[in-house]
């Protein structure tokens, strides 16, 4: 079989990439630019100006002192980097695609691997432009509009911020719709499939920004929350299963995937089980419906709710069915960071390192009840059902650890200590002044103490009291300039390494171009099918679930990683 | 109504259908009209594994695996059935399956075999379980050449 298909698709798409790239370094867009990235072309101005002082200044020293003005190169912007970043992804990324691409039309295919992997670009090359769009374009469009519509009174608040309209849901979205209305082109069909490797890959570098105490932290939270909830609601879901006389396959197949970890599960559990046809879709259907309208409430909820990182990772990861919508969920909760992803995609993670398991059960308990059901072989469940990513992940966590990308003090906030942050990082006293007006605004003691130890020292002394200022910062109308300084501090704090921030940015990036594709899979056809009994079981199982999980998050959790 | 030499049944073994197959009995004439019993399998099945990223390639190979043979032995079966009850009525049967929209089907298939009469099923009651599947009665009418027979439902 033949997998490249000739068109000039993937040529047209990296040309157009250089273009954008070439626009943006020779500052022909900058006006477009300008619009879309008001906050930090405000900066730029408010940089320039300053710069533009500066010579002044030095230049009439120079005059009168009879020298030459010293010729000095204004400092970058956040405007000027984030037109660098944008140029050099265009022009990689581009150039790449422009190569495949020539090489596409050129090339007369045959069959083997290089026909496989050159069969896939297209597609790939389908979803990054996708992604590139929206992260470029289309993010700050609506971030613009919430705004515009706010100041004008026409509405009292950001639509755009309450309902988390940014990069990762707009993706999914698109997504979604391009794959039922316009229907995916023939020649990137087979690429967009590729979105579980691009979310798989930023599932494994994850593994970088975790350290050790991190990592048992969350995994000891999530082991416990997940094997209650999951262990939970599998049970729930067999009992309830049998008293509605479900049948058994679908029982089963309904079990992994509200219990675990959603499509994947019943992916997995389908075959063990030997679920129907016609089950199969109802159960699917369930959990796809369940997974994408928590993706787009449990964010609006979390931010209501004023829950940091920790809190609404941990509720995302165990209350959320569909594993992809949970990463989705974080990332609508949390664009600009990825604290919220850290958190829920440890809890993911341990959610399918418990699938093996479950299907090992599920398997048990069908042959159990199940009248003439082929028995299977446990060990080999077991093992063809090991999730081998996560072995990527720890493998880079380890690396990680052993200060391959940075100094291991990056992981082990080396820098509270005294003598760690440079003078000129303290804050300032309006900085300090603005705290001291925001303290009625703490919740609890451990914030009241953790903002006057900072007032008091202008720098954080721990781990701890930066997490709690973490949840401080959330709190909602606390002062931009309070909250800023809180920000200010912690970055002193952990002196993020260069190789960790772009880390960071790649990780941003592979999920909303896996969640686009993903997106792309997600059809209003399968979505129908959710109905019968499943549907009922599911949803009642479904709602116990995430509120149960809220409520244990609230109750228990706090900002402590 | 003069019997068709050749007439297209779309039969997916639901309530409806086997209303439509009893309608496409008064219809033929033995000796006289072959019924093309054409089969769709929903393309709803394509987005069946659509956002499952965590498992590994075995995994969904053999889920894709397990659903694709659960698809073909209940095709099987059904198409099994079909022709047995035709040979019972003395009717000559042809059959062809296909994956896609089932009116896209039905009207690619009604070209092909040069149909002189489709039959299909009332559509489903509402309430009733089953494969949310319908046939998109505008698309087919619009790109139908020969007339369309809907068997009813009450």
């Amino acid at each position: 079989m033949i997998y490249t298909k000739k068109s000039p698709a993937l040529l047209i798409i990296g040309t157009l990439m250089l273009l954008w790239g070439w626009l943006n370094a020779g500052g022909n867009v900058d006006g477009v630019q300008a619009w879309l990235q008001k906050s930090a072309y405000s900066d730029h101005m408010k940089v320039k100006e300053k710069f533009d002082a500066e010579q002044r200044v030095a230049g009439e020293i120079a005059a009168a002192e009879n020298k030459p003005a010293a010729v000095v190169k204004m400092p970058a912007s956040r405007f000027d980097k984030m037109k660098d970043s944008q140029t050099q992804l265009s022009y990689i990324i581009g150039g790449t695609f422009a190569v495949l691409g020539l090489l596409i039309l050129l090339w007369t295919p045959k069959q083997g691997s290089l026909d496989y992997y050159l069969g896939v670009a297209p597609g790939m090359a389908f979803i990054v432009g996708i992604a590139f769009a929206v992260r470029w374009g289309l993010d700050p469009v609506f971030a613009n509009w919430g705004k515009a519509v706010k100041d004008a009174g026409i509405l009292s608040w950001d639509f755009a911020h309450i309902f988390n309209l940014n990069y990762v849901v707009l993706g999914i979205v698109l997504g979604i719709i391009i794959v039922n209305v316009f229907n995916i082109p023939d020649w990137a069909a087979n690429g967009v499939r590729t979105a579980r490797f691009f979310l798989k890959t930023g599932v494994i570098l994850l593994g970088v920004l975790y350290s050790a105490a991190e990592l048992a932290q969350l995994g000891g939270l999530s082991v416990i929350m997940i094997g209650v909830f999951v262990l939970g609601s599998v049970g729930v879901v067999l009992f309830m299963g049998r008293r509605m006389n479900a049948g058994n396959s679908m029982t089963g197949i309904l079990a992994a995937g509200v219990g675990v970890c959603g499509v994947s599960a019943s992916v997995a559990a389908a075959p063990v089980v030997q679920a129907k046809a016609v089950e199969i879709a109802y159960t699917i259907g369930t959990i796809l419906v369940w997974g994408v309208g928590c993706m787009f409430i449990f964010p609006t909820i979390g931010h209501l709710l004023n829950m940091g990182p920790v809190q609404f990772g941990a509720w995302a990861g165990t209350g959320i069915l569909n594993s992809a919508q949970v990463a989705g969920a974080a990332l609508a909760f949390d664009p600009n960071g990825i604290e919220t992803l850290k958190v829920a995609e440890i809890f993911n993670i341990t959610r399918v390192l418990f699938l093996p398991i479950i299907v090992v059960w599920l398997a048990a308990w069908y042959v159990k009840h199940e009248e003439g059901a082929e028995r299977v072989d446990l060990k080999q469940v077991l093992f063809a059902k090991f999730p081998v990513f996560v072995l990527g992940f720890l493998g880079l966590f380890i690396l990680s650890s052993l200060g391959l990308f940075a100094p291991a003090g990056h992981y082990q906030g080396k820098y509270f200590g005294p003598g760690e942050v440079k003078e000129d990082q303290f804050l300032k006293g309006k900085e300090t002044r603005a705290l001291e007006a925001e303290l009625p605004k703490a919740r609890n003691p451990a914030e009241t103490l953790a903002l006057q130890d900072l007032i008091a020292n202008r720098k954080l002394s721990n781990r701890e009291q930066d997490n709690t200022l973490k949840g401080v910062a959330t709190i909602k109308d606390l002062d931009p300039l309070a909250k800023s300084a809180i920000e200010k501090a912690s970055k002193a704090a952990w002196h993020t390494s260069k190789i960790i921030s772009a880390f960071r940015d790649w990780i941003a990036w592979l999920f909303a171009i896996g969640l686009t594709g993903l997106g792309m899979q997600i059809t209003v056809k399968a979505l129908k099918q959710a109905g019968g009994k499943p549907l009922i079981i599911g949803g009642i199982v479904g709602t116990i679930k995430a509120l149960g999980s809220l409520a244990v998050v609230l109750l228990f959790v706090r900002e402590f990683v | 109504m003069q019997a068709p030499s050749v007439l297209l049944l779309c039969h997916h073994g639901t309530g409806g259908a086997a209303l439509a197959e009893q309608l496409a009995y008064a219809v033929a004439e033995p000796g006289q009209t072959t019924i093309v019993h054409c089969l769709v399998v929903p393309e709803l099945w394509a987005g069946m594994q659509g956002d499952d990223w965590l498992n590994n390639a075995s995994t969904r190979d053999s889920f894709a695996h397990y659903v694709e043979q659960l698809l073909e032995k209940d095709a099987k079966l059904e198409l099994a059935a079909m022709a047995a009850r035709c040979s019972g009525r003395g009717l000559a049967c042809r059959q062809v399956v296909r994956f896609g929209d089932p009116a896209d089907c039905a009207v690619a298939i009604a070209a092909e075999e040069k149909a002189g009469l489709v039959v299909i099923g009332p559509p489903r009651p509402k309430g009733l379980p089953g494969l949310r599947s319908r046939m998109d009665l505008e698309r087919l009418v619009r790109g139908l050449a020969c007339p369309l027979l809907v068997a009813s439902g009450k």
